[in-house]
């Protein structure tokens, strides 16, 4: 998926989630997990081949999607649809950690003999390896870790090893020390960028061509990129399970195919003729009512964790002024973008989506009310009024950006679309050294499930940065940054601080720091040799591969 | 007084008429022969008349936006609702199908996906992707006359330096030298000294596709500068003291009009085409405005449940080209019936 690997792309700072292993749930494993089920091969398309094939490097969902089921850290996110997905289990390690009291010092312990897929014995130390790589390989993932105690100076080469993390291979002990309290930790942990690989991979070397022997219930035994790579069943993924990993989902079938296409439609042939089994893409809204009416029984729209919204300079006129910003969000429709998406996206009006802990529903401009946002506009009379729009050139984002242009020049603005090439959209508009960036399209899908992710790299001052940088409104507001700062220290479960989230999303809401419009769903569409009700798409990961069985 | 026969000295019409007096005869200068050829060249004339047309039917756009349609081109109206046969129609389905074609005022070509009246934005890519088209043939004429006679009359190492610059461009890809100058000026747009040039202009286009066919146009052009130069009738501009300037722009630029003529006219059709398909690959005309090129890449997204996006500007498309190609034709014939112009690349 483009849209999404561009989603990710843009979130340089802060991001990403789970990954591989510990499968719980799971339809298609039996209940101990002890037995292999299912069998058989399968084929899988995908528009974007997947950045890297390394668990350390990647960091697209297509990506993720692969190495979800290949690379089980410590902790991973439970294999289940809808938000039972998002809870942090224990992977390799044994037990959720064992936290000190002042939040700083995480203890856990790697269960015993387990092996990678070449046989080799997963070690404690394999983990301060991963975390190393992460630094040495200039790892996207890395500024997730660089928290831990000693990970600056082993960064920076002024260190041999990480001080903040202490592994003993014996007893299977991993002791990992933070420079401060982070509520987001355990999350962060469950992120593939920690999944523990052998050292016999390249500490700093991109090991797509070459991956790493795996943790999880697939191993990956060829791969050409980007045009093919080829999963099949970890024959060692056993002592993962014998190892007590109760949650963890055995393979539901013996091989996966993965191939790059770049058109959608012929992928939606593919799997309406049964040629191909599994499209990662959404049908495109040109076939989406066909697959919905004819094949209804082997299609569904899913959930998904994002927000799709416009951004606005906060810092420059015109939109500067806060009554500007909410004019902007009187004149949206999101109707309208609901249609441009073929009818795949929820409407919203606020930072945090569904499914997301601190979400709460709320409407601060109701509309679409093109005369009140003219009337606003009247008011504020901005001086400025000639400004630029940015979006990219992937064909839903293009009309977004002309729907969104033609809004701000019916409510009095004189303004200019820029469309630029999708694989440079967020580091263009996240370079401050471009000129004009006054207003644009922008969307985020969650890294991993707690709200700081949707707040931390988009809202706070401290995410304005010269490059790369994801605040691209520019908002700068030193109380709410204050606030997002006091709940990063607290856990979610700690007292109201999912309602105080709730309460930081009003009161950006409130000075319109952003124009959100919508959430975005995907879909699960498979040919008829797959188990249709057993397949489910996860909120993290998307479809969860190892839920894939032929019928 | 006898009236001499239009015809006399076309071609076809090989003998003097019979008992009039050669002081009768009118003088014909090669343009009226030319006409004269062209006029009984009736499929041309017939193509010529389309691009007549076709041109009228762009420059109607405003009126029919106005009193017809009621939209400009880049106006959405996506949640909106039309009367049709009685009953309230979205304009785009909530699934994201647009309205198709249909016999009613606004709409008559149907919407696309964003609401917009496609035949409101089919006038208006018109007249976009002819004047690209034709301004893009001025510059490339202009400066291919001007290589082609100072390689052709100079000769020597002016002649080696800018045919070298002409193999150079020549050795690109037009599509790919489309492309990758569209690209590279879409952000921060053209800058050379005074000449400043907005990324989003419809001038960048139109000096990428005028530049990149200057060499199919300047070559033959100094071919034939090269034979012309060795003339009589230049060596007797020489005696009578006439500077090279003076040579070029007197002598042999005339010899060379009805060669720059013909490729004037096919090279509008070739710069339509290449136009297109840099606006179908996002390198030509900027979003929301609409040319012919970028209605086909809008459109080509919905091809199953909306084809006509599609085949409407593509059959646009064709038509203007097809009628400047045959036109153009007929004008070489007519100019120079022993001319073997074409342009290729």
């Amino acid at each position: 998926m483009s849209k999404l690997r561009n989603a990710l792309r843009k979130v340089t700072v802060l991001s990403c989630t789970s990954a591989v292993a510990v499968f719980g749930v799971a339809a298609c494993g039996s209940d101990d997990g002890s037995e292999a089920s299912g069998g058989g091969e399968i084929n899988i398309s995908m528009t974007s081949f997947p950045d890297y094939i390394d668990p350390q490097l990647s960091y697209t969902l297509e990506g993720w999607e692969v190495l979800y089921n290949t690379y089980t850290p410590l902790l991973t996110y439970k294999h289940a649809k809808g938000e039972e997905g998002t809870s942090v289990v224990p992977g390799l390690a044994e037990e959720m950690p064992e936290i000190s009291g002042d939040g700083k010092t995480y203890k856990l312990k790697l269960r015993s003999d387990m092996k990678y897929s070449d046989g080799t014995p997963i070690k404690a130390s394999d983990f301060t390896y991963a975390i190393q790589r992460l630094f040495k390989a200039d790892s996207g993932g890395s500024v997730f870790y660089s928290g831990i105690v000693g990970a600056p100076a082993y960064a920076e080469g002024t260190a041999d090893t990480i001080s903040g993390i202490v592994t003993d291979d014996n007893t299977g002990d991993i002791t990992i020390t933070l420079d401060s309290p982070n509520g987001t930790f355990e999350n962060v942990l469950g992120l593939p960028f920690a999944a523990p690989v052998p050292p016999s991979t390249p500490l700093s070397d991109d090991a797509t061509n070459n991956p790493p022997p795996s943790s999880g219930p697939f191993m990956i035994t060829s791969v050409e990129a980007p045009q093919t790579m080829t999963l099949e069943r970890n024959p060692n993924f056993q002592s993962v399970l014998d190892a007590g990993a109760t949650e963890v989902a055995d393979a539901g079938v013996d091989k996966i195919v993965v191939t790059q296409n770049k058109s959608n439609s012929a992928q939606v042939t593919g799997v309406e003729q049964n040629t191909i089994d599994f499209m990662v893409d959404p049908p495109d809204a040109d076939r989406l009512q066909e697959v919905k009416t004819r094949f209804g029984e082997r299609f569904r729209m899913e959930e998904s964790i994002n927000t799709y919204y416009f951004w606005m300079n906060n810092q420059t006129a015109p939109f500067n002024d806060v009554r500007v910003r909410q004019a902007v969000n009187y004149a949206i429709d999101p109707e309208a973008l609901n249609r441009v998406f073929g009818g795949r996206m929820h409407p919203t009006q606020q930072v945090l989506p569904p499914g997301m802990p601190g979400y709460e529903e709320y409407k601060l401009y109701p509309g679409p009310d093109m005369n009140k946002a003219k009337a606003l506009l009247a008011e504020a009379n901005p001086a400025d009024r000639d400004i630029t729009v940015w979006t990219n050139d992937e064909p839903d984002r293009k009309r977004i950006g002309e729907y969104y242009h033609d809004v701000l020049n019916q409510m009095g603005f004189n303004a200019t679309l820029k469309v630029i090439a999708g694989d440079v959209y967020f580091t263009t508009i996240g370079n401050q050294s471009t000129p004009d960036l006054d207003t644009g399209f922008g969307n985020w899908f969650q890294d991993f499930p707690h709200p700081d992710d949707f707040f931390r790299p988009l809202l706070n001052s401290d995410a304005i940065l010269p490059t790369n940088g994801n605040n691209f409104s520019r908002a700068s507001y030193p109380e709410l940054d204050a606030k997002m700062n006091e709940l990063l220290t607290k856990q979610l479960t700690d007292g109201d601080t999912e309602a105080q989230y709730a309460a930081l999303d009003k009161a950006y809401m409130e000075q319109a720091a952003w124009a959100p419009y919508g959430n975005e769903q995907f879909t699960t569409f498979v040919s008829d040799r797959i188990d249709f009700d057993n397949a489910y798409h996860h909120l993290l990961f998307n479809q969860d591969w190892s839920a894939l069985a032929l019928k | 007084m006898t009236t001499p026969p239009d015809a006399i000295e076309a071609p076809g019409d090989p003998v003097l008429p019979v008992g009039v007096p050669a002081a009768q005869i009118r003088g014909r200068s090669p343009w009226y022969l030319a006409w004269l050829r062209l006029r009984r060249n009736k499929v041309s004339l017939a193509f010529g008349v389309l691009f007549l047309l076709i041109v009228v039917f762009c420059l109607a756009a405003p009126l029919w936006a106005d009193h017809v349609a009621h939209t400009g081109p880049n106006e959405n109206h996506i949640t909106d609702t039309v009367m049709i046969d009685g009953q309230q129609v979205d304009v785009v389905s909530p699934d994201g199908t647009p309205i198709g074609p249909g016999l009613h005022g606004r709409y008559l070509l149907g919407a696309d996906q964003n609401g917009r009246d496609v035949m409101v934005r089919l006038m208006y890519g018109g007249r976009t992707s002819i004047f690209i088209g034709v301004a893009a043939a001025v510059i490339t004429t202009v400066l291919a006359i001007l290589v082609g006679l100072l390689c052709g009359y100079y000769r020597g190492w002016i002649d080696t330096a800018l045919s070298r610059v002409m193999d150079v461009v020549w050795a690109f890809p037009v599509l790919l030298l489309g492309i990758a100058l569209g690209t590279a000026l879409a952000l921060g747009g053209l800058k050379i000294g005074a000449l400043q040039v907005a990324g989003d202009s419809l001038w960048i286009p139109i000096l990428i596709i005028g530049m990149v066919y200057v060499p199919y146009i300047a070559r033959p052009i100094r071919g034939e500068i090269l034979a012309l130069r060795e003339k009589e009738f230049v060596e007797a501009a020489v005696a009578q003291g006439k500077g090279p300037v003076r040579i070029m722009v007197g002598e042999l630029l005339p010899n060379v009009v009805s060669t720059v003529i013909v490729f004037f006219t096919l090279n509008i059709a070739n710069n339509m085409l290449l136009e297109s398909a840099l606006s179908f690959l996002g390198a030509g005309v900027r979003a929301p405005n609409a040319s012919w090129g970028t209605m086909i890449a809008d459109g080509y997204q919905t091809i199953y449940t909306a084809p006509h996006l599609t085949i409407v500007p593509g059959v646009m498309i064709v038509l203007t080209v097809l009628s400047l190609n045959v036109f153009g034709d007929g004008l070489r014939d007519a100019l120079d019936p022993r001319a073997k112009i074409r342009l290729e690349h």
